[in-house]
């Protein structure tokens, strides 16, 4: 029979009360300090169950942009499908609504040990508890000749924003009949379908504006997520647009040459005239100096609580972290981090860390009315977060079926995002 | 029309709603809120979902039911299998009882 204990959570009412009044107002001065770093689907989350957690806190919420653009559905502004607008998100609800202090600035460093984090601004902001959600960072030197002067003329645009932008600009600029070269990373990286998706809808802006040209996938790999689905899909909405090169024929991305816009791997160079470079990933710098990031670039947590197994009294939640079956997606950070909410609110108030509910879904769009999605539960089997159930769209879904789950895609992002920003 | 045959389960749930909700109303309560977070990131929660359907205003017994046909296989849907397949029967109790207990927001945009 469940056990009466004290718990935390009264309020949570007002995390899914999109017009709430920030409660405890008055008990705000003398609450304890917590502090999120990173503004992302992680850190963005955490800040507002916090919020809304009907417990006295004050929480900031540190990140350097004043408005956030989406990496998730970033690839239907590629193809022409949504505006740059639509994906791009400000801050003002999670002050107004929820009473988070939102700082614009970057954290350059956290000192754990006096447990304040100094900004880029020079400023020192003292936290009681804090929260990194940091996002990644690209791995240096992993590919030579790739830095960020090199992704001005060959985008990753795997950090929304300008690059996206500017990867859009070159597209629409490149003739018909020409050669756009995806560079795919190895595992684990952030949005695990994301470069098979972004070709699946460049090819769908080709084949209405461009036909006569090609993408040609250079992969670090041998196999990738939803395989089946993509390759299907090129078959049917894009035959001859679309080819897929692993590992084992091209062997390692090795360089880039930004004056001849080309890619060398072991065995060949590919040369592009329009070229996406995603390169290998880590948490972002701020997390490795912290030593929150153990030797694999990545960052340790307890699955629980998601508090650092290396730095404890700090929580991580999103891309940065090694979340055992989890991928990298908004979708998890999202889950993750009201898991994290929950289990830090649960430590205030003296109750037992409630059990985590974990779930992933991808929404994946292959063609403007063809989009797929997978469903994954996960939970803590021997400190390793793991897979429960996993479903996946099927290869012989009618075109119904599809267009639904296109629908299905649009609402979820405008629901996700309110989730996110209040 | 729904008979008994249909719903094979609507003892058990009566069966569970006199064990759980009675006893630990509040412990039950944040369960619902915790769970229904969850729900969150695709469901809208001021009643104007776009293309996937709203939770929030609608009655316990249809959430009750739906989350229950998903979970026992009678309702088709691929996400929806996983999110309930992961649900205890005390939880989906909890969620059905706290999602039919919040009224609509306003939306904002």
């Amino acid at each position: 029979m469940t056990r009466c204990t004290r718990r935390a959570f009264g309020g949570w009412a007002g995390a899914l009360c999109v017009a709430c009044v920030p409660a405890f107002a008055a008990e705000r001065r003398s609450a304890p300090r917590v502090v999120v770093v990173g503004g992302g689907a992680g850190g963005a989350t955490v800040a507002r169950y916090l919020a809304a957690a009907g417990i006295a806190l004050n929480v900031t919420l540190i990140e350097p942009k004043k408005r956030y653009t989406t990496c998730f559905f970033s690839n239907l502004y590629l193809a022409g499908l949504r505006s740059f607008d639509s994906l791009t998100h400000g801050y003002e609800r999670l002050g107004e609504r929820y009473g988070i202090h939102v700082m614009h600035d970057r954290a350059a460093a956290i000192d754990p040990a006096a447990k304040t984090i100094r900004l880029i601004s020079g400023a020192n902001v003292p936290y009681d508890l804090l929260v990194v959600a940091p996002g990644i960072a690209f791995r240096e030197g992993a590919i030579a000749g790739y830095n960020e002067a090199a992704a001005q003329i060959m985008p990753h645009a795997w950090m929304a924003g300008p690059q996206t932008q500017l990867l859009r600009r070159q597209l629409e600029a490149m003739p018909d009949g020409g050669v756009f070269v995806l560079a795919a990373p190895a595992d684990p990286f952030r949005c695990p379908p994301g470069p098979y998706e972004r070709a699946s809808l460049v090819a769908a802006y080709f084949k209405q504006h461009k036909p006569r040209s090609k993408i040609l996938i250079l992969d670090a790999k041998d196999t990738f997520f939803e395989q089946d689905l993509f390759q299907d899909a090129w078959n049917r909405h894009y035959p001859g647009i679309i080819e897929w090169l692993p590992a084992q024929f091209i062997g390692t991305i090795e360089a880039v040459d930004v004056k001849t816009r080309s890619i060398r791997t072991t065995s060949q160079v590919f040369k592009a005239d329009v070229a996406n470079v995603i390169p290998p990933q880590m948490a972002a710098s701020v997390a490795q100096q912290a030593g929150l990031a153990d030797k694999t670039g990545w960052c340790p947590i307890d699955p629980v609580t998601f508090e650092s197994t290396l730095q404890r009294g700090i929580h991580l939640v999103g891309d940065a972290i090694i979340a055992g079956d989890m991928p990298k997606s908004a979708f998890a950070a999202n889950s993750q981090a009201k898991a994290c909410a929950f289990a830090i609110a649960a430590a205030l108030t003296g109750a037992d860390s409630p059990r985590p509910f974990l779930f992933n879904t991808c929404f994946t769009v292959l063609a403007p009315d063809d989009a797929v999605s997978d469903a994954i539960s996960f939970s803590n089997k021997g400190g390793k977060i793991s897979i429960d159930q996993i479903v996946f769209s099927q290869l012989d879904d009618d075109a119904a079926t599809r267009a639904q789950g296109m629908r299905e895609s649009n609402g979820w992002y405008d629901a996700f995002t309110r989730d996110i920003f209040g | 029309m729904i008979g008994p045959r249909r719903m094979p389960w609507l003892p058990l749930i009566a069966g569970l709603v006199g064990l759980v909700a009675q006893p630990c109303a509040a412990a039950s309560d944040s369960q619902g809120a915790q769970l229904a977070a969850s729900c969150a990131s695709c469901h809208r929660v001021d009643g104007r979902d776009r293309g996937i359907p709203p939770l929030v205003g609608m009655d316990e017994s249809r959430i009750l039911k739906s989350l229950w046909a998903y979970r026992s296989g009678e309702r088709a849907g691929s996400i929806m299998r996983v999110v309930a397949a992961a649900l205890s029967p005390e939880d989906i109790l909890a969620l059905a009882h706290y999602l039919a207990g919040q009224s609509p927001a306003p939306g904002q945009r």
